[in-house]
């Protein structure tokens, strides 16, 4: 099979996504550890006004790299998310659409929804919903969020994560990341395969304990100031930042497993307070633009 | 009479859920129609039912009224309560009694019906989906309510398998079945089940280990069954760790060697089948990625990194566990095969095969220790080490298994313990129950001699409170037992069953000289009885009892089972009914009283330190 290669795969899923009303947003700029944290997911999703969309984000999880040894592992990767809100009586089938639009002959291929009940502890949020096989590669995960920072949602959001690595190994038949194909000619590894090692070698080995507990605390005291002020989208970055210092720590196996559960709650208040008081500032801005 | 045909389509169910509608089901069905259902359809996008001949309405219900002797003052209220005449009530047995017209079962009233059944349901898991506030365990796209050719709710259509067919006509109740097989879909389970179970069995031998058998029916609505192989290479892998993403990850059927069967839920079986052992030959690459930089590490250099892994809060690390395991097992009479079996045994805790796979704690030790050339009975006993992992599962086979799990067992409990983390009502997020019912077990069923010492106090009865429940004896018997001096749990659980087999007049006997001096003991409630001293003795009875005793204890010092001890005590019975006869323990002369009273209460000590409390034991 001769698949769409790597950016043409992106494309035609923004030009998908597109034309079913959805903002094309770009990627969130610190890191993420995942594509939900980005905030026109996370905030956007609360509350009772529509959304619609969809984007790349750069996945960083330190402690996923393999230093560019296992063609499977990344510490960096990407996902394709996408956001209806509310989420329509016909999503499955937009969804499945995507699919095709990528040229996947779906009747050709075993195609199943496997029970997947998503969790992230560290932002306060779950749903429910499915991993996306085809013919047994997760190409998709699926979830109807019902809590986003602790608060249950006002409109459900169907929310599909792309696991653009597998779509492309899908597509392209390829049996390594680092062998697929991006443009015509490059291949995932030429671009990606040493940032694994260097970044591996940094994460696991380099990254500063010290300085990094140092401003784990930091972004937390920073966040509450700004929570303070009154500002949850800047206190919402310094949430973002305590997760990525978290997750170095623990790479750097910096972390025990009785102080991590401390970490995490940690993280989740932070974010639950966010949540509280976006939706507080949404409130306020709706009851302005009325008046 | 007509067909009802009721289905709920879905988007797709989780197999437990649909388990949980499929035991709800029958039962709503009964609540809101009054019959049984014909026929029930489970499958991951829909839950339907079935009845043949629905009666026109329910049955009539009679309803009991106020009692014949009160008809004046109430007849007529209760008549009108049910919408008749007083003089259509009935008497019997003394009451009035009003029979209430069955509901018609026709029209809107069925439809209320259905809705009523599918608001029934309930899920473990549920969510929302819309503002509509309906909860379901995922989302409800469509109803379909057939009566004959009528449709009462719905657009009269259902839809056929994903990608094979699209909406199909139900034309009428009694054709749904037909109807959906013709679009791809199998929708009874039982059926589904048997031709995965047909399929799986054409391909030869075949297993389901981790039992997904169960998950896979209600993973697809037209199940193909696909023969696949994997490159040979990855054989070199130990063999759960192959199976352990075939089946766990992919919900595949090993078949032995490097072949395997997909349950596919359509395609084009060629480009499927090529799919999937793309799909399972890189996780068993991934695997084999992880495999080997946790061999290069071998057993001894993971077993060096347990320090900086926390065992539990307040208990230290894995390393600490591990020490506190190699004197365990010392205590337990450990050889060197088991002692070294303790030092490694918690080494693949650090192993990131462990990490991904957390069932195969245990099993990746051992081969592990195999790979660094440890001996045949050290890898054994790490292997069986979690073992028994659940009621009724067997004990390790091995001597040092069975050693080093009671070892890890009694150091779980005894840490919990300590720290104040008792199991409450039904939480015991540690398993510790299962812990403590597996020592019991290792030690009655498995011959272990285990010092009761080695258990803490707190964490010593609750273990021995599982041996009540688990032992084939009124629990009496081991409540008495557990009061005696023996030092192992094996032989509080023999002692237990040599009381609860004992004649009933030797027990009585024993029982009752017990009881009594006991009772006299306590009654007096003097303490600090000085030692007996034989020239206080006044009456022959008391020398008797004295000269018993110094026979009792040589031969229960000497008695090789419970059967003789209980024999060498005997030797006290007689003696000691006559004093009871004979002597006035409470004599005038405190002199005299107290060393009859410290007469008695040796006399008991003996008794109960050999062969338990047997107050405990009711007569």
């Amino acid at each position: 099979m001769g698949g769409l290669n790597y950016q043409d795969m992106i494309r035609a899923l923004e030009a998908y996504w597109a034309e079913r009303e959805c903002v094309l947003m770009q990627p969130y700029h610190t890191e993420l550890g995942a594509g939900t944290m980005n905030p026109a997911t996370f905030l956007r999703c609360l509350g009772p006004r529509p959304w619609r969309a969809a984007y790349v984000e750069p996945v960083i999880r330190p402690g996923d790299g393999r230093y560019g040894e296992n063609p499977f592992r990344f510490q960096h990767y990407y996902q394709y998310q996408v956001v209806l809100k509310p989420s329509p009586a016909d999503v499955l089938d937009l969804y499945f659409a995507s699919l095709r639009h990528l040229g996947i002959e779906l009747e050709r291929h075993d195609v199943r929804l496997v029970e997947d009940d998503w969790e992230n502890p560290t932002i306060g949020a779950w749903g429910l919903g499915w991993e996306v096989w085809m013919d047994g590669m997760e190409v998709t995960q699926w979830t109807y969020f019902q809590q986003l920072g602790g608060l249950d949602v006002d409109l459900v959001t169907a929310e599909m994560t792309y696991g653009l690595e597998r779509l492309a190994l899908f597509l392209q038949g390829k049996r390594s990341a680092f062998e697929l194909e991006w443009a015509p000619g490059v291949t995932w590894g030429e671009i990606y395969r040493e940032a694994e090692r260097q970044w591996s070698a940094y994460n696991f080995e380099e990254a500063p304990v010290d300085v990094l507990m140092r401003r784990f605390d930091e972004h937390e005291a920073e966040c509450k100031q700004l929570l303070e002020r009154a500002l949850p989208l800047p206190a919402y970055d310094q949430v973002l930042k305590a997760s990525h210092v978290f997750n170095l720590l623990d790479a750097r196996g910096a972390i025990s497993v009785t102080a991590r559960a401390g970490y995490i709650a940690r993280v989740r208040d932070l974010a639950r307070e966010v949540a509280r008081l976006y939706l507080a500032s949404q409130a306020e801005e709706h009851a302005d633009a009325a008046a | 009479m007509p067909t009802l045909l009721l289905e709920i389509g879905c988007e797709e169910l989780p197999a437990a859920a649909c388990y949980e509608a499929e035991a709800q089901f029958r039962e709503l069905v009964r609540t809101h129609l009054g019959v049984d259902p014909s026929k029930v359809y489970i499958g991951p996008r829909r839950l339907a039912v079935v009845v043949d001949e629905l009666p026109e309405r329910t049955e009539d219900q009679w309803a009991k009224g106020p009692p014949e002797a009160r008809r004046d003052e109430a007849a007529a209220g209760f008549a009108r309560k049910h919408g008749l005449g007083e003089d259509e009530l009935e008497v019997r047995d003394g009451f009035l009694w009003a029979r209430v017209a069955g509901e018609e079962l026709r029209g809107e009233v069925l439809v209320d019906r259905m809705r009523a059944i599918v608001h029934g349901l309930t899920f473990t898991k549920s969510m929302r989906w819309d503002d509509s506030g309906h909860r379901f365990a995922r989302p409800i796209r469509w109803a379909c309510e057939k009566l004959d050719e009528e449709t009462l709710w719905g657009d009269g259509r259902s839809f056929g398998r994903r990608f094979f067919a699209d909406a199909v006509e139900i034309s009428t109740a009694r054709a749904y079945p037909e109807t959906l097989r013709a679009a791809g879909v199998e929708p009874d389970a039982a059926e589904r089940e048997r031709l995965i179970r047909q399929g799986l069995d054409g391909l030869g031998e075949w297993s389901d280990p981790a039992g997904v058998l169960r998950e896979v029916i209600h993973l697809v609505e037209w199940p193909i069954v696909l023969e696949a192989s994997f490159d040979e290479r990855y054989l070199a892998l130990p063999e759960r760790v192959v199976q352990a993403p075939m089946q766990a990850d992919q919900r595949y059927f090993p078949l032995g060697g490097n072949r395997f069967a997909v349950v596919a839920n359509g395609g084009d079986p060629d480009l499927v089948r090529a799919g999937h052992q793309n799909v399972l030959e890189s996780r068993l690459e991934d695997a084999t990625f992880t495999f080997e930089r946790d061999v290069k590490k071998a057993i001894d250099g993971l077993a060096a990194e347990l320090g900086s892994i926390t065992f539990f809060t307040g208990a230290g690390s894995f390393a600490d566990k591990t020490e506190r395991l190699v004197e365990l097992v010392e205590r337990l009479g450990g050889g060197e095969a088991s002692l070294e079996a303790a030092r490694l045994a918690k080494a693949d805790q650090a192993a990131e095969l462990v990490r991904e796979f957390p069932d195969l704690e245990g099993y990746i030790g051992a081969e592990y220790a195999r790979l660094a050339g440890y001996p045949e009975a050290v890898c054994t006993a790490i292997e069986e080490h979690y073992l028994p992992d659940a009621a009724g599962a067997p004990l390790p086979a091995s001597e040092g298994g069975r050693l080093l799990s009671a070892a890890d067992k009694i150091d779980n409990l005894n840490v919990a313990f300590r720290l104040g983390r008792r199991p409450t009502g039904s939480r015991d997020p540690f398993g510790l129950r299962r812990d403590a019912i597996g020592v019991c077990r290792l030690a009655v069923e498995g011959g272990l001699t285990i010092p009761r010492e080695v258990l803490e106090d707190e964490a010593r009865a609750f273990v021995e409170e599982r041996l009540e429940g688990l032992m084939d004896v009124p629990v009496e018997f081991v409540r008495a037992a557990r009061a005696s001096n023996v030092p192992d749990l094996g032989s509080v659980a023999e002692l237990a069953r040599v009381l609860a087999t004992l004649e009933d007049a030797r027990l009585d006997r024993l029982h009752t000289v017990y009881t009594r001096a006991s009772n006299i003991v306590r009654k007096a409630g003097e303490d600090e009885l000085p030692e007996v001293r034989p020239e206080l003795f006044v009456e022959e009875a008391e020398r008797q009892v004295a000269e018993a005793q110094d026979r009792a204890f040589a031969g229960l010092s000497e008695a090789g089972s419970f059967d003789e001890a209980v024999t060498a005590a005997e030797e006290l019975a007689d003696p000691l009914a006559h004093f009871f006869d004979e002597v006035l323990v409470m004599a005038d002369d405190a002199a005299v009283r107290r060393n009859r009273l410290r007469l008695l209460h040796d006399v008991r000590d003996l008794l109960r330190s050999s062969l338990g409390d047997l107050a405990q034991i009711p007569r």
